[in-house]
């Protein structure tokens, strides 16, 4: 017991520790929301594009003097509408102009980073600094974090409708442009709450593993949105004590303990898992069942 | 006129550019099937998936193409069995599967700092590169080009029109999992040259910019592969004025190449569609 009790309380008894667990927990929870309308509308990896696109925008926002965050934020929705503009503009795939206009600002952001004299490090910017986080980047990572959720609560029907039938939303008279942009925004928001804990590198795992464990564990979207929920931030506290422990990075422990829970239900989930597919007639494997 | 010529008195800086050259080749001569089968997110979970094995590699003192490739390897096997096991779509596998593997890549490095620079990793450092590393990265890259030049008919049909091949008696499957393998290695040598997160420019870019431009699978290929390696080496060269972040330059310059087509190529431009409507409108009128 006394074990359990110096796992959890030598960590918190230092400042920056249970500044980078509120931190934690506050990210675990907007990416985990958000993650279960992208694995459903097959967005997944536009989280992925938009994270790597915020660095010309941090870079940018550096140079003008402007808050970082709010360079970050315009920078991944650039990459956003210059995805949608270059696919309706030529014969590009989406997933290549994707990748095309992601790495591109991506390379863009890097030469223009080694170009400035800057106090920041590129390091922290791709992979966060989640134990040097600071009271004042608390109260902005709250600010982001908090506005995200409460969007994503509101409107969670109506985002729902459109992940799940973009078509069904428009009949029913769902402004549907305003929603796919509500969504890319949202996105953008919950990437730039999450640069100072994880980085743009990890976020992408934030954004996909909790919504993917949680539709492998049930067909409701409601339980769907606590599950993600429960994972993420149960991983998030647990990953931050471990990393403090071990002495190793945190974004990536995080990251490792949703892999984890994800392969677990990967294997044992009641009724999409590996094992009980293995367990019902042939013809009626796991992947057979109706989408939720 | 002459400090134009100062970075071909440096030993390092010549072979970072034929270095760069030769993979920017081969990742385009592959871009232009990745990007006709929409697979381009492909390059980029491979190119963030071989962390673990760069790092473990380096722990052990092994080559770190080895552990790369290897490292690649498990990945895309792993990709395969939750898609076939799972009702989660092909993105989500993607996602999870590559950043789990990059996590545990960086977990790996900041246990064990002193064996390998993070920054290497993510970012390349062609400038920087060991004599041992850029043999590897040669070797890959040339016989990766070897082969793609001997079979680029056999996976063009496959890729085109699997029954097709079938009948002709091509194995899809064979090549397939042989097309893997090399966009893999290429992953592996891109690497070192513009690092982990600007690989899937090297192997999508310049085959999109080549689309843009031409409708013949020869020329495409031609056009990508010329692409590809121009602006690696012109890359390699420009960052010695830039002090360094040699990947950036590299895919900023195709990203820019890209961008010229998709505004002024003759047929698939926008300007060119554009003109189009006009006179058809003219036309029509």
């Amino acid at each position: 017991m006394s074990v359990l009790w110096d796992f959890v309380a030598l960590p918190l008894s230092y400042g920056f520790m249970q500044r980078a667990l509120v931190v934690s927990i506050l990210v675990g929870a907007v990416c985990a929301v958000l993650s279960c309308y992208l694995v459903l509308k097959g967005w997944s990896l536009m989280g992925d594009a938009v994270s790597h696109a915020v660095l010309p925008g941090i870079v940018l926002a550096y140079i003008a003097g402007l808050p970082l965050a709010a360079g970050a934020f315009a920078g991944g929705l650039a990459c956003a509408l210059l995805t949608g503009f270059f696919k309706e503009n030529s014969r590009v795939k989406e997933d290549t102009v994707m990748g095309v206009v992601f790495s591109g600002m991506f390379g863009l952001g890097l030469v223009m980073f080694t170009k400035i004299e800057t106090d920041q490090h590129l390091l922290h910017i791709l992979f966060g600094n989640m134990l040097g986080v600071t009271a004042a980047d608390l109260v902005e990572v709250g600010i982001v974090a908090g506005g995200t959720l409460l969007v994503v609560l509101l409107k969670r029907r109506d985002l729902l409708l459109y992940c799940f039938d973009p078509q069904h939303a428009r009949a029913v008279g769902l402004p549907v442009r305003a929603i796919h942009y509500t969504l890319l925004v949202l996105l953008a928001l919950s990437i730039v709450a999450s640069l100072k804990a994880v980085g743009i590198i990890l976020v992408v795992a934030m954004l996909v593993a909790p919504g993917a464990i949680a539709y492998l564990l049930t067909d409701r979207f409601e339980r769907m949105l606590v599950i993600a929920s429960a994972v993420a931030i149960g991983s998030s506290v647990l990953g931050t004590l471990l990393s403090f422990h071990i002495d190793g990075a945190t974004g990536p422990c995080i990251v490792l303990l949703q892999a984890a829970v994800f392969l677990i239900a990967f294997l044992l989930a009641p009724r999409h898992g590996v094992l009980a597919g293995l367990r019902k007639p042939a013809g009626q494997a796991a992947g057979d069942l109706p989408r939720a | 006129m002459s400090e134009l010529l100062v970075p071909f008195e440096y030993n390092y800086m010549i072979k970072a550019m034929w270095v760069s050259a030769l993979v920017g080749a081969t990742c385009a001569f592959l871009s232009a099937y990745l990007m006709l089968k929409g697979w381009s997110l492909m390059g980029d979970a491979l190119g963030h998936s071989i962390v673990p094995g760069v790092a473990g590699a380096y722990l052990l003192g092994l080559p770190y193409a080895l552990g790369a490739f290897f490292a690649g390897m498990m990945a895309a096997l792993g990709m395969a069995i939750v898609r076939q096991r799972s009702r989660l779509r092909e993105d989500a596998v993607i996602g999870i599967v590559f950043t789990s593997f990059f996590a545990a890549g960086l977990l790996m490095i900041s246990l064990y700092p002193t064996s390998v620079n993070v920054q290497t990793i993510v970012l390349g450092n062609i400038l920087g590169i060991a004599d041992e590393d850029a043999v590897q990265v040669v070797v890959i890259a040339a016989v990766s080009l070897a082969i793609l030049l001997l079979k680029w008919r056999d996976l063009m049909v496959v890729f085109f029109d699997e029954s097709h091949a079938r009948i002709v008696g091509l194995d899809p499957t064979a090549l397939k999992v042989l097309f893997f393998t090399l966009l893999a290695a290429c992953t592996v040598a891109a690497l070192q040259t513009v690092g982990a997160c600007l690989v899937i420019a090297m192997v999508v870019t310049p085959g999109a910019t080549a689309y843009l431009l031409t409708d013949r699978f020869g020329r495409l290929l031609a056009l990508s592969v010329a692409i590809g390696s121009v602006t690696s080496f012109a890359g390699a060269y420009l960052s010695f004025f830039l002090d360094g972040a040699t990947g950036g330059v590299i895919v900023s310059l195709q990203t820019a190449l890209f961008v010229a087509a998709f505004l002024s190529a003759p047929k698939h431009g926008m300007l060119a569609a554009r003109r189009r409507a006009t006179t058809t409108r003219e036309v029509t009128s």
